[in-house]
């Protein structure tokens, strides 16, 4: 189980994957092309976090935007989480956003529709 | 003397109020850094942060889509051009409009598909995209399958508008447009 680190570009968001803290954190737009190959060693990695584990894990998400094969990719996320709460394990998303834009708040509000894991969706000010 | 009348060019532009245009063959760069420029245009005219995102959003599903298509149809460079022109209507809202040369009938399906999106209210239009999302999916296929359409037409504030010209080759040029409000509603 190894961390995983992706500096951000201007269409894929910083990743911070450390299962010695049991924390995923993505940060940033996301709009690849081929958003499966971009997000395919993320998916990866969480599954083999929640399969050789037994700890919590945490996502810390602050995406801006997410083209729609984004928002594929991150429905698979929240699916092996939603399984994993599902069998005792303790996952909790948290979507930090900009208070100023709220179409941020409302895609989180759609993924969250369909988990029954804890998912905070949480405003921010903005540090300018 | 020149052939291209750029003043009659920049004209045209300003009194269609046209903020961007392209046209021609379409990179994921190109992409990244027309968005960057879209989005920066937006912000230094303090339009609501939801309306950038959505007419960012826009943007790249309508670019995005056309090169998923052209990758698919095996398209060379030229035969993937997209046109793409991003203005502002009478009543200050943002019009996005994006084309490309495809082949008749599967320009024809496409015209079909938002006609059908257009008939459909925001409920009608949310469980859609639901649905999709959760539709089988080819292993490495990108295609977006009519999600990014879908998309689309959540964010546009009047249904979406899709044309079909006939184009030399047998084919056609499909161009499609979506109306983004200046001050969204939210929820």
């Amino acid at each position: 189980m190894t961390e995983l680190t992706r500096e951000s570009t201007a269409s894929t968001p910083e990743i911070v994957a450390d299962a010695s803290r049991g924390l995923l954190a993505m940060a940033g737009d996301s709009y690849p092309e081929n958003s499966y190959e971009f997000f395919g060693e993320i998916v990866r990695w969480v599954e083999e976090y929640l399969g050789q584990r037994e700890d919590a894990l945490r996502l810390e998400l602050r995406l801006a935007y997410l083209n729609t094969s984004s928002v594929r990719a991150m429905l698979d996320i929240f699916d092996l989480l939603e399984e994993a709460h599902k069998q005792g394990r303790e996952v909790v998303v948290e979507w930090l956003y900009d208070a100023r834009n709220e179409r941020v708040a409302e895609l989180a509000g759609e993924f969250k529709e369909d988990c029954t894991f804890p998912f905070r969706i949480l405003p921010e000010e903005p540090a300018e | 003397m020149h052939d291209i009348d750029l003043f009659g060019l920049r004209d045209h532009f300003q009194r269609q109020d046209i903020l961007l245009a392209f046209n021609g063959p379409i990179s994921r760069g190109l992409i990244e850094e027309i968005g960057n420029a879209l989005k920066n245009y937006l912000k230094a005219e303090d339009t609501a942060p939801a309306a950038v995102s959505d007419v960012f959003g826009t943007y790249v599903e309508m670019t995005q889509n056309i090169r998923h298509y052209a990758a698919r149809q095996g398209y060379t460079d030229t035969e993937s051009a997209a046109t793409v022109v991003v203005a502002r209507d009478g009543e200050g809202h943002y019009v996005v409009v994006a084309g490309n040369l495809l082949e008749t009938a599967d320009g024809q399906a496409l015209v079909e598909r938002v006609e059908a999106l257009g008939g459909m209210d925001a409920a009608a239009l949310k469980a859609a995209f639901k649905t999709q999302l959760r539709a089988p999916r080819e292993e490495g296929a990108d295609s977006g399958a009519g999600l990014g359409l879908i998309d689309i037409a959540r964010k546009s504030a009047r249904p979406l508008s899709a044309r079909l010209e006939e184009a030399p080759g047998g084919r056609s040029f499909f161009s499609l447009q979506a109306v983004i409000q200046q001050h969204p509603k939210t929820g």
